[in-house]
């Protein structure tokens, strides 16, 4: 499962919510990660965000899809973070 | 599926937000913008260029069973930090032994390994021979040496005849290696003759590197199963080396290793110029290591439709497969029928 996942949380919650992402994702951009999960993986995050989240005052979007390459991603000025597995 | 991390660079890698968080250092120790790695889908990680890393990071990664496999400068596999063994079963190590410690059942485990790296061996042979290589004879040996090791199941010969087996896999390797240099002409690549420690060829450094990978993706398969890494069938079983790993390499090399290095030498991926002789042999230049570990990191993720599972399987996953079956046979559910490529 290839996941793109958008937040925009209280400022309370930021880091928490940053911290907590990157174990499951890659960061790319602020409040934007994207990775790929398994279906167990998934909903150990979900039921972390859950957690962590107000839902009267934040919002988390996730975009989901089978593989990445269903997906074609297309970048204009810089690549803040890299997915790649080569360091 | 969780993915191989490979570190080619200099840096630090540590613990950071119960996470890993790799920050580049380079000679003049320049630091460069770091990078989170999400824990939750690291399989393993392969360590190339030199790393910095503390006990509580080593404590982490076992946690999360994350092994590191470590590779020194010569490219020589050099060891492997191992998690704790998590999935243990004395019944299965026990049978497993048994089955060591028995000649006759130890020789039908083996003489099955052996046939399956044989057969896939020649399944590499066939598919050049269809494409335009003439190497009829060598196929014709191979049927040869099968027939040998299928008669080799007389049970009152037993004892030395792991070693006749070995022997047996030496000719075979031996007939295997002359196709190379027709399967690959004109490549600036000469086969001539084996050689390790250090290799003494292009083609020698880049076998001893994809053997190594097969070997290290055999041992983190067998880590996710109940069997021990140390008692093997077909291989003696010795000290400080993970002897099962051998075994299941043997396997799949042909499959995974010889016919990347056929592709990569033949499209021209990799060339001369991407070695380094160094005093003692060839290696792999920086360069064409990361092209080699790329395409072996794909080779490894791609699947094909299992056909008794009916479903997608990686080629890494086979790998697993391939130990549930020995599991298997050990506790006598199934026997074990080594996998053999079918296509």
């Amino acid at each position: 499962m290839y996941v793109i996942l958008v937040y925009d949380v209280s400022e309370k919650r930021v880091a928490k919510m940053l911290k907590l992402c990157r174990r499951y994702l890659n960061w790319i951009q602020n409040s934007v990660l994207e990775g790929e999960l398994t279906q167990s993986g998934l909903r150990a995050m979900e039921s972390e965000i859950k957690e962590l989240i107000d839902p009267s005052t934040d919002s988390v979007i996730m975009f989901k899809s089978r593989d990445s390459r269903w997906l074609e991603k297309r970048i204009w000025g810089i690549e803040k973070g890299l997915t790649d597995v080569f360091l | 599926m969780k993915k191989s991390y490979y570190l080619f660079n200099p840096g630090k890698l540590s613990r950071k937000d119960s996470t890993l968080k790799f920050t580049p250092v380079d000679a003049d120790g320049v630091v460069g913008n770091s990078r989170y790695l999400p824990i939750e889908g690291i399989k393993n990680l392969y360590v190339f260029g030199s790393l910095d890393a503390n006990s509580a990071l080593y404590n982490f990664l076992g946690r999360h069973h994350v092994p590191v496999h470590f590779f020194d400068y010569h490219e020589h596999y050099s060891g492997s930090f191992m998690p704790k063994e998590f999935l243990l079963a004395g019944k299965m190590q026990v049978a497993q032994t048994e089955y060591y410690l028995s000649d006759t059942r130890r020789l039908t485990l083996a003489r099955l390994i052996l046939l399956g790296a044989a057969h896939n061996m020649r399944k590499n042979l066939c598919y050049y021979q269809n494409r335009g290589k003439d190497l009829g004879d060598l196929i014709e040996s191979f049927d040869r040496y099968q027939a040998e090791i299928v008669a080799m199941l007389a049970p009152d010969r037993s004892g030395s005849l792991v070693a006749a087996l070995m022997g047996l896999e030496g000719n075979l390797r031996q007939t295997y290696y002359q196709a190379f240099d027709r399967i690959m002409p004109n490549s600036g690549f000469e086969f001539t003759t084996r050689s390790r420690r250090p290799p003494q060829n292009e083609l020698n450094a880049l076998i001893s590197f994809g053997n190594m990978m097969a070997y290290t993706a055999s041992l983190d398969q067998i880590y996710h199963t109940q069997l021990n890494p140390t008692i093997s069938f077909l291989h003696e079983p010795g000290a400080r080396r993970y002897s099962l790993a051998l075994d299941l390499a043997e396997i799949f090399k042909p499959l995974l290793v010889d016919r990347l290095i056929f592709k990569l030498v033949n499209k021209r991926q990799i060339q001369a110029q991407d070695f380094d002789r160094s005093l003692r042999g060839f290696l792999l230049k920086e360069k064409a290591r990361k092209v080699f570990v790329q395409e072996w990191d794909q080779r490894l993720r791609e699947t094909i439709k299992h056909r008794v599972l009916n479903k997608q399987v990686s080629y890494g996953y086979l790998i697993r497969l391939e130990c549930y079956k020995l599991a298997k046979h050990c506790l006598e559910i199934e026997r074990y029928q080594p996998f053999k490529a079918w296509w």
